[in-house]
């Protein structure tokens, strides 16, 4: 067992690193504000390869695995810049389509995902399928050489400036269990038939989400990725990339809030010594710095999983759980250290706290993390 | 168009730093990284070499047990090789010693030029490169803000207290550019990629013809007596605007003589 990252990973945090604290959390906050979004970021990263240091050098990718990914994923949300389309784009569906894509396609769409370029959102939610895939109504159905897709989905993040959407829809029923029959559809965000509507919700980032509209959206033969009826099985081998890049974005929150949590308790003092002297807002700190680091842990152990082809299900959903928590709770208590500065703009906390929530609900559940660890791992019975 | 970059591997500025009670110098185990100051000469290189339109960069530097970790940060931004001269006799150099050392690697790399920075982060003596110059007999020109290179010549706009100069030396020569010259690019997933397989020659003093008398602590002609604390900087006045705050820092300021 070797805990090290390789020297080549050691570069690459070093660099990501150093790439975002160039722009920092002001930088976000003030794309935020104007409602523009992280497009110099984003530009950045994919121009020196980072978004796309997992997909297959043939396609321009660097080659590498999703532990590298989850490596610049968090350096960038530590330094104060959560990506939340790193979750889709790159991680879900650049590998899906580098897993299942027919050469065209490959050649077509990962090296601009690669470098940035191309963005491509991920549409699997639906108003009455969320937890359960099983239920998902959007259809497509054959017509000639072509499909036609039509129905539903929300949720859907980063709509507004994607190129185009990773779609599940489905194409037929299974006889023996009356569940869907799953395929996946890269569909053009400007397809005609192909509407989308902003959701307003109170998370503070710029990353905007949607409800979709189809209707008979006329998609070719070769926007069909995969096998027909494959999907669900497909989607998953998407999901654990993208609970990783979760995971990392929870880890990194967490990284950033106590950096700032620290420093700040290390110079304020209203007693006459730091306010770090206080056990009270010390061991807080001290946990969370705990929670953190073993989420880190189970994250490397994931991605590490899934890199070399072991099944890495476990292990992602309980980084995910982990990061989820540790994230979150660590932001809570940098706020409290901060007292009444802790919910000013200026300090830059009180703002990410709807990111490091939804980590809690999106992309998957805790309730349904939990779901699958008392199943699998404690062998309970289920519950659904 | 050949540039050798003098890069310096020094402890994370960063983390805890500290300095040996005994020998009162820094105390360089664990891993080292690439002097930030060192970045902005590796750049203006690779700068040079692509606008030259051939060549190469070649790293040369001299730090303690084989580090190679800051070497690698640069070999990924874009640099061909490096060259590394890590002995134990070196311990204990001071910036004559460490001079010695580097013009011997740069005799053999046989640049059109040198570059390095105007100082370093954690010994900033600012006095390694001159000598390093001084050493090989080539013209030293120090404080670059801008550098442009002919087949023959050097155009170095040397800042100022006024502002600049420009100067023109013949090559080859030694020239130390200041932070913010240019932009050091970060290195790219390819960059970090090939620098894995990029070489890296490591020498020992004995490799580089030198007598290990003349280099390390049994060369070094400076030795540190003592170190101490720096004076705590003492608080400030704080002047409060009462409408007559304008007054009092006129006051002030002539009670100083400024005014
Ligand atoms: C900001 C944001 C961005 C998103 N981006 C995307 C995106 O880009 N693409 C996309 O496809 N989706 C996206 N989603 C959707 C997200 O993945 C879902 O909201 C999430 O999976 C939960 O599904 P749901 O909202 O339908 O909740 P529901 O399925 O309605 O669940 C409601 C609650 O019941 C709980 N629950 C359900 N079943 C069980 C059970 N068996 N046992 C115990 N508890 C249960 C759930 O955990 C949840 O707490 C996004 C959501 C948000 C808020
Ligand atoms: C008492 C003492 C003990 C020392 N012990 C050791 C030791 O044990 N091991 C050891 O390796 N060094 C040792 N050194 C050398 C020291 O770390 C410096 O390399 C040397 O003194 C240069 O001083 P400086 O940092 O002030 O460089 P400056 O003159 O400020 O540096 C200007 C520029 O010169 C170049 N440069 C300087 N040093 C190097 C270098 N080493 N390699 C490549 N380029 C360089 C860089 O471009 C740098 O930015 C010791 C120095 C002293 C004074």
């Amino acid at each position: 067992m070797d805990f090290r990252l390789s020297p080549e990973q050691e570069m690459l945090k070093e660099a990501a690193a150093k790439l975002a604290a160039g722009f920092g959390h002001a930088y976000f906050q003030q794309k935020t504000a104007e409602g523009g979004k992280q497009e110099e970021l984003w530009a950045a990263l994919g121009e020196a390869g980072f978004l796309g240091v997992h997909l297959p050098e043939a396609y321009s990718g660097g080659g590498m695995g999703i532990s590298e990914l989850a490596i610049v994923c968090e350096e960038v949300a530590a330094a104060g810049c959560p990506l939340l389309l790193m979750l889709v784009s790159p991680a879900i569906c650049a590998t899906l389509i580098a897993r299942f894509g027919t050469d065209e396609q490959k050649s077509r769409w990962l090296p601009p995902m690669a470098t940035g370029r191309t963005k491509m959102a991920f549409a699997i939610t639906e108003p009455d399928a969320g937890s359960n895939s099983h239920r998902i109504s959007t259809a497509a159905r054959r017509d000639g050489e072509e499909w036609r897709l039509s129905g539903t989905k929300y949720y859907i993040s980063g709509v507004d400036e994607a190129d185009a959407v990773l779609v599940v829809a489905r194409t037929g029923t299974d006889e023996a269990t009356g569940r869907a029959r799953l395929s996946l559809f890269i569909v053009d965000t400007g397809a005609p038939g192909f509407e989308a509507t902003h959701i307003p919700v109170e998370i503070a980032a710029p990353e905007k989400q949607f409800t979709l509209f189809f209707d008979e959206v006329v998609l070719g033969s070769d926007r069909l990725l995969g096998a027909e009826g494959d999907g669900l099985h497909q989607v998953f081998a998407g999901l654990n990339p993208e609970r990783l890049m979760g995971a990392a974005i929870g880890c990194g929150i967490g990284r950033f809030a106590l950096e700032r949590a620290a420093s700040y308790a290390r110079q304020r003092s209203v007693w006459g010594t730091p306010i770090g002297t206080h056990q009270g807002l010390a061991h807080p700190l001290a946990e969370s710095k705990v929670e953190v680091e073993l989420a880190r842990l189970m994250l490397a152990k994931a991605a590490w999983c899934y890199d070399h082809d072991l099944d890495a299900a476990e292990a992602a959903n309980m980084a995910k759980f982990a990061a989820a928590e540790a994230g979150l709770s660590a932001l809570d208590r940098a706020m409290q250290v901060h007292g009444g500065n802790g919910l000013a703009s200026e300090y830059g906390l009180a703002d990410l706290w709807g990111t490091a929530r939804l980590l809690r609900t999106a992309p998957v559940s805790r309730e349904m993390i939990l779901n699958f660890v008392a199943q699998h791992s404690l062998h309970l019975p289920k519950s659904y | 168009m050949n540039v050798a970059v003098c890069v310096k591997q020094i402890p994370d500025p960063a983390g805890e730093l500290a300095l040996d009670p005994s020998t009162h110098t820094l105390v360089r185990e664990g891993k080292l990284i690439l002097d930030d100051s060192d970045s902005y000469g590796v750049e203006m290189a690779l700068q040079l070499v692509e606008s030259a339109g051939g060549g190469e960069v070649t790293l040369v530097s001299m730090a303690p047990n084989n580090e190679t970790s800051g070497l690698r940060t640069a070999l990924a931004m874009g640099a061909a090789k490096a060259v590394l001269i890590s002995d134990e006799a070196l311990a204990g150099s001071d910036a004559l010693g460490t001079a010695k050392v580097l013009a011997a690697a740069v005799s053999r790399i046989q640049p059109d030029l040198v570059l390095a920075a105007t100082e370093s982060t954690d010994g900033y003596t600012g006095t390694t490169p001159v000598q390093l110059a001084e050493l090989l007999g080539w013209p030293a020109v120090t404080f670059a803000k801008k550098v442009e290179v002919s087949t023959e010549s050097v155009t170095v706009r040397r800042q100022t207290e006024a502002g600049y100069d420009e100067v023109v030396s013949p090559l080859p020569a030694v020239v130390t550019v200041t932070a913010g010259v240019v932009e050091p690019r970060y290195p790219s997933f390819k960059g970090i990629m090939a620098a894995r397989s990029k070489p890296v020659e490591e020498l020992t003093v004995a490799d580089l013809g030198l007598e290990a008398s003349a280099v390390g602590a049994a060369g070094a002609r400076q030795q540190v007596i003592s170190v101490q604390a720096a004076e705590e900087r003492k608080a400030g006045e704080i002047v409060t605007d009462e409408g007559d705050a304008h007054q009092k820092i006129v006051a002030y300021l002539e009670q100083i003589k400024v005014l």
